[in-house]
């Protein structure tokens, strides 16, 4: 696990940053060039022209946007990861929800509280879907549950330290 | 180039009112106001502003086309408003029956939509709920043995104050899903949570193994045993031993 000793925390939020401009970028692209190809005159050659610049045009602002918000999102996740020691679902929930409101902190504090409780409510039905997969994904793979001894690092009642061999236990 | 040309073109057609007319060229159209690319209402506005200013299109003065152009749109208004007045007033009569029967059928398609989109909706949510809130959910249970790791002296003196707790590393690096099992035994639901640990003693990582029981009285789960079990030399540190 060599690759994984670096602390995922700093590098994730260029991580997280990149793939959402991508999926801006790509899912921006797609509809701009719909939308593009339905509004210009008729003729291919016109239609052609506006979708691309439809896309030329509106798909990279759609792209930083999303940048903007992932990048967001995945700065104050570390930050709370940082601050209270431990990952949790709350932490993206709560980073969903402040992210919400720095981007709208524009429009006033009722927007704020609006836009935090959007992203909140986004984010927490994200991780539900997350939950759901990761148990229902696991529990496909378990097999009977075995006859679960006691492990053997624990050491006995009586006091002797146990040997260090790993127990045989499924966990998902 | 053939947008603004289009724009100029509409520009003109609400200036005059009149948009069944044949193309004409926009030489001296007011390019000020037709430069601006939203919202359209301004135009509107602004012409009405300028109104006084005489423009020469096509050679007639642009003043009384101007006044010309108002009166027909405002006609017009008058007539759109009564004509969707009397539409609403015949409404009921209008649809026969199989239209009624495919409005019936679109509006039950959309009552199922919306329906499944509720019914996911609120099992995502209450997935969430028993997640984060229900005391018998893993994450609760790892929340609880992590602060009874973090009070226990021998896991500060080995790890260095600020314990940091972390679960499974999932894709793209996070790491709140912990590994847990269910199982029962004796009628009793247990429950085996492992969860990592690290300090701020650099490379020094360790395993937590825990395991829970029901309480058949109160319903809820007490600890059976927590333990740390370090990676270099497989020490184990007890926190926790209620086996009986």
């Amino acid at each position: 696990m060599e690759e994984y000793a670096r602390e995922p925390c700093p590098w994730r939020i260029v991580d997280d940053c990149g793939g959402a401009f991508t999926m801006g970028v790509i899912g921006g692209g797609v509809f701009q060039a719909i939308k593009g190809f339905r509004n210009a005159p008729v003729g291919m050659r016109h239609r052609l022209r506006g979708s691309v610049n439809a896309v030329r045009i509106r798909a990279p602002q759609i792209g930083g946007s999303f940048a903007v918000w992932g990048g967001l999102f995945s700065t104050i996740d570390c930050g709370l990861v940082r601050l209270r020691g431990k990952e949790d679902p709350w932490n993206s929930i709560t980073s969903g929800a402040l992210t919400g409101a720095v981007l709208a902190a524009r429009s006033g504090p009722l927007a704020m509280v609006g836009s935090a409780m959007m992203g909140g409510i986004l984010l927490a039905l994200i991780e539900g879907v997350g939950i759901l997969l990761t148990r229902y994904t696991a529990q496909q793979f378990r097999n009977a549950p075995p006859f679960l001894e006691d492990p053997g690092q624990l050491p006995s009642k009586e006091g002797t330290p146990g040997p260090g061999y790993p127990s045989y236990q499924q966990y998902h | 180039m053939i947008c603004t040309l289009l724009r100029a073109v509409r520009c003109t057609e609400r200036l005059h009112g009149c948009p069944g007319k044949p193309w004409f060229l926009p030489h001296s159209v007011p390019h000020r106001a037709c430069s601006q690319t939203e919202p359209r209402w301004r135009w509107g506005l602004q012409e009405q502003n300028t109104a006084a200013r005489p423009r020469y299109i096509w050679g007639v003065n642009q003043r009384s086309i101007w006044t010309q152009g108002r009166s027909l749109q405002s006609a017009k208004e008058d007539g759109s408003k009564r004509v969707s007045v009397h539409r609403s007033q015949g409404g009921e009569t209008v649809l026969s029956t199989s239209q009624k029967v495919k409005e019936a059928g679109r509006d039950f398609t959309y009552l199922i939509v919306v329906l499944i989109g509720i019914t996911i909706t609120g099992g995502l949510f209450y997935t969430i709920f028993r997640e984060l809130f229900s005391s018998s959910s893993p994450n609760k249970i790892y929340g609880k043995a992590l602060e009874k790791c973090r009070s226990h002296p021998e896991v500060i003196s080995v790890f260095g104050e600020p314990v940091k707790g972390y679960g499974e590393a999932t894709r793209r690096g996070r790491r709140q899903h912990v590994s847990f099992i269910e199982y029962t035994k004796d009628g009793l639901k247990h429950m085996r949570v492992k969860f990592y640990i690290q300090g701020s003693e650099p490379g020094k990582q360790g395993t937590v193994h825990l395991e829970v029981k029901e309480n058949p009285e109160s319903g809820e789960y007490e600890f059976r045993y927590i333990f740390v079990e370090l990676e270099p030399y497989s020490r184990t540190i007890v926190i926790e031993d209620n086996r009986s």
